[in-house]
């Protein structure tokens, strides 16, 4: 991978706007996505634009994260890659999901040049929706190359893969000096970019390694402190998880906003889990009594078994559910397990296949029976 | 009434006269099979199984293993040909995948994962079936009743 350093001046939003405008003016790419304020001023939304006065007014890296990036390019690409190069400004967990969704086979990558930065985290979207915008706005725009934004959603803040290394052009903010901050290219594609924008001088990176290796070092202690601490015991055995999970109102909102949550019908919406009055009644016998709507564990322990390996610990789904549901905090706690076992990082390495579809031959005996000898077999291969 | 019957029988069985319920999902191409030779050669081994025929150990999606466990069974076991004999070559070693998962899903969520078992008994192998039964059975009466079971609010 070439990587191609060099540093820009300024810090928040501004830098992003620059940065897209500059790479549109020199044909770099044709087009943005990028996210914009609604014109109301409550919200933000992506936008496909190629004018660069869209660009100027445009928000790259809003205070809120309403619909997850990945989930907005796999909407643009499912079909074929973009006729015209574009940019497109993810934050580090949407960078994650759209790389995992092209393993998926859901996102074509070619023609996109993908920028992402060192997130300082998004507030939750209700807390947005109802409370001082103007001032998250600012605090967001202030909050780039510090760590110390209070007042995100929880998982922003035991967020331990806050930067934009995935991406073409990385735009790194901790460890630059003189507000300003470093330009790096990862790719070919990256570093040409970063070139045809006049960018020659090479400078060196300690600072910042330094600087994020630390925040990263403080962020896995917090996340693994939170969730053995004091997020840990809401949900871990029946009673607590069932206490946790009892607002639960089985809309699937949770999985329809969810990047990773891609198949075309969910198996929990589906004929398979429909069926006649006598089975339910069976089954209220059974325990003395059935709740209703039915299967609302199962349903997320059995969505957790299908996608955790995948959940990049973007938020989205808690953001989603209209009932406080602390869902992104679950899911992420056992994804950090369930990916575990398979040494899997989600969108890390595109070469590397989602465990589902991938095996060892000797791995997870640990899994296997506690073993009994064999008293007949005598495996035929080998 | 039939449901306080019910009822009454689980307190029944909490109270030291638990059966184990058991949901086996068995491979057609082997652990159905030894399961059947140890029938046929009146092997002894425990009624507590219910068994549920799959076509490869790679069809149990593991949305059935925590959909018996809510639903009643006290444990659940799924036997597959051994690795390097699955007859569509590779089913059992994602059957492996899957099963790790779960069991690794459910003790993070301290639900027992000791009440999931992944065994490869070959077609030829019915004394093994037969002491997998057996030891499983132990295992799970020594457990006790699956607490998910009782709980209403599901
Ligand atoms: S489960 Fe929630 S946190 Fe995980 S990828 Fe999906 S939306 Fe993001
Ligand atoms: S967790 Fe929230 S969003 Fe998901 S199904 Fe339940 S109520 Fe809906
Ligand atoms: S055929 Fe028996 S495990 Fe695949």
């Amino acid at each position: 991978m070439n990587v191609f350093v060099t540093k820009g001046e300024g810090r928040g939003n501004l830098v992003f706007r620059a940065l897209l405008k500059g790479l549109m003016e020199k044909d770099v790419v044709k087009v943005a996505l990028v996210c914009a304020e609604d014109p109301t001023g409550n919200s933000f939304v992506h936008v496909l634009t190629g004018d660069t006065s869209v660009v100027e007014s445009s928000w790259p890296v809003p205070p809120v994260m309403p619909v997850q990036g990945a989930r907005v390019v796999s909407k643009i690409t499912r079909k074929g890659p973009v006729e015209l190069p574009t940019a497109v400004v993810l934050r580090p967990c949407e960078l994650r999901a759209m790389r995992e969704l092209v393993k998926l086979n859901q996102v074509k990558l070619d023609g996109l040049l993908t920028i992402s930065f060192d997130c300082p985290g998004v507030y939750p979207l209700q807390q947005y929706l109802s409370g001082d915008r103007s001032f998250m706005k600012a605090s967001i725009d202030e909050a780039f190359g510090h760590f110390d934004l209070s007042g995100t959603r929880p998982l922003c803040q035991i967020c331990h893969r806050f930067t934009g290394e995935l991406a073409d052009v990385e735009v790194g903010f901790l460890g630059a000096p003189d507000e300003g901050h470093y330009l790096i290219g990862h790719t070919r594609r990256g570093e040409e970019a970063l070139k045809a924008l006049g960018y020659q001088e090479e400078v060196d990176l300690e600072r910042r390694v330094d600087a994020v290796q630390e925040v990263i070092k403080q962020r896995i202690e917090a996340r693994e402190g939170y969730f053995k601490g004091e997020f840990g015991p809401k949900v871990v055995g029946v009673e607590a998880l069932l206490t946790t999970l009892h607002v639960c109102i089985n809309c699937h909102n949770c999985m329809r906003v969810c990047p990773i949550c891609f198949c075309r019908e969910c198996f929990f919406d589906s004929d398979a889990l429909k069926v006649l009055p006598g089975n339910y009644l069976v089954r209220a016998e059974r325990k003395g009594a059935l709740r209703f709507l039915p299967d609302t564990l199962l349903f997320h322990l059995g969505r957790m078994n299908h996608m955790s390996t995948s959940c990049v610990s973007c938020g989205t789904c808690e953001d989603a559910c209209p009932n406080d549901v602390p869902v992104s905090r679950l899911f992420a706690m056992v994804a950090d397990k369930t990916q575990a076992i398979f040494d899997y990082e989600p969108g890390q390495d595109l070469d590397r296949p989602i465990p589902f579809i991938d095996y060892q031959d000797e791995e997870l005996h640990d899994y296997e029976e506690p073993y009994i000898e064999s008293t007949t077999h005598r495996p035929s291969s080998s | 009434m039939k449901v306080e019957e019910e009822r009454m029988k689980n307190e029944r069985e909490t109270e030291g006269v638990f059966e184990p319920k058991i949901v086996g999902f068995l491979c057609y191409w082997c652990s159905y099979t030894a399961a059947d030779l140890a029938g046929v050669s009146r092997m002894k081994y425990p009624p507590n199984l219910r068994v549920m025929r799959v076509m490869c150990s790679s069809r149990v999606d593991p949305v059935f293993i925590i959909k018996a466990l809510l639903d009643g069974a006290d444990g659940v076991l799924v036997a597959g040909c051994h690795p390097g004999d699955c007859h569509y070559q590779k089913g059992n070693y994602y059957a492996r995948r899957k099963i790790a998962l779960t069991k690794r899903l459910l003790e993070s969520l301290g639900l027992e994962p000791e009440r999931v078992r992944l065994s490869w008994i070959a077609a030829s192998e019915g004394p093994r079936f037969a002491e997998v039964a057996k030891e499983f059975t132990e295992r799970i009466r020594q457990l006790g009743p699956n607490p998910a079971k009782g709980a209403l609010f599901l």
